[in-house]
């Protein structure tokens, strides 16, 4: 009984070594930025520059997350290759979040065939209308929801518990700048979330100096 | 009255491989058990083991068949990769099974 058990945490500590770089956390919280800068709407109106900004952000955030990645923690921290299980748990995870995109996507179209319904339109408009900022709050908890629960799941087939705190983050995040209209909001909680993940790094830095290249090769 | 008998046999004990016994490789046996494969600076992280003391385990378990190496290059820099035999994983069940089946017909010592 506690044989298996210990092998369990020599497998969950192995896995979870593989996450103590920061990376995630700091792309993360770059991500929430780029996010929250695409969902505010300016005064001067929405552009198509806010768009090509908002995507050249995210690819440079992503490109600096596997550079982190190939760069700097393979070399430290060295590579290892899970069992089927973790493999298993990947796919059960590919398979749940294309259902919740085929979801938000089926929302999205329904939100998109009900503005164009001039009759169904104008009630909602009316009704949304009817208190203010209504509009925009109902916006932002369809928005924080299309957000939080997928990352939720992320991080509990991730086995990744600061994704839990990632995902709760994210989702406030998209609430509160959808519903506020205000930068400062992804601006301070994509700092929250990326803040450990820098501390990680430098931690994990120090932990792992680079091995010298002869010492690679056992 | 069972346990006593128990303890009088230590066959058990001393048919455990001792290849497996030791523990720098019974820490890497039991890493490599759980994971498909990994790296030697991987192992080394792991396990705590200091470059020597690993490389040498890692030859001994590989003589014996435990252990599979290969050694190749990940762009210019020289990459050694581990995995357990089937026969190695095969010895590590086996010392698994009969450790704790040791190790559960211990009695509790009264308090």
């Amino acid at each position: 009984m506690s044989s298996q058990l210990d092998l369990k945490q020599i497998e969950r500590r192995a896995f979870r070594s593989t996450h103590q770089d920061g990376l995630w956390d700091m792309y993360f919280g770059l991500v929430i930025i780029c996010v929250g800068v695409f969902t505010y709407r300016p005064p001067e109106g929405y552009s198509l520059l806010n768009l090509v900004l908002n995507m050249t952000a995210l690819c440079l955030a992503y490109g600096l997350f596997w550079a982190g990645k190939k760069f700097i923690t393979i070399p430290r921290l060295g590579q290892v290759r899970f069992g089927e299980a973790r493999r298993k748990r990947g796919r059960t995870l590919a398979i749940i979040l294309s259902a919740v995109v085929l979801v938000q996507v089926g929302v999205l179209l329904l939100t998109v065939a009900g503005w164009l319904n001039e009759d169904f339109a104008a009630k909602l408009n009316t009704f949304l209308n009817t208190k203010n900022g209504l509009m925009d709050l109902t916006v932002a908890i369809i928005g924080s929801l299309f957000v939080g629960p997928s990352m939720i799941l992320m991080a509990y087939f991730n086995d990744f518990p600061r994704g839990y705190y990632i995902a709760i983050m994210t989702a406030l995040a998209v609430f509160l700048t959808i519903w506020l209209n205000n930068l400062i909001y992804p601006l301070m909680i994509g700092a929250l979330v990326a803040l450990p993940g820098l501390i990680l790094f430098v931690i994990f830095l120090r932990k792992y100096p680079l091995q010298q290249e002869s010492k690679n090769n056992g | 009255m069972d346990e006593q008998e128990q303890l009088k046999d230590f066959s058990s004990i001393t048919d455990v491989d001792r290849l497996i016994h030791e523990p720098a490789r019974l820490a890497m046996m039991a890493l490599l058990y759980v994971v498909e494969c990994a790296d030697f600076t991987f192992l080394m992280n792991q396990t705590g083991l200091s470059w020597g003391n690993l490389s040498a385990h890692m030859s001994k378990l590989e003589e014996s068949g435990y252990l599979e190496v290969e050694k190749s290059f990940k762009g210019r820099r020289p990459n050694t990769n581990l995995r357990l035999t089937d026969a190695g994983r095969k010895a590590f069940h086996v010392y698994r099974s009969r450790m704790k089946q040791m190790l559960d017909g211990l009695p509790e010592l009264d308090q």
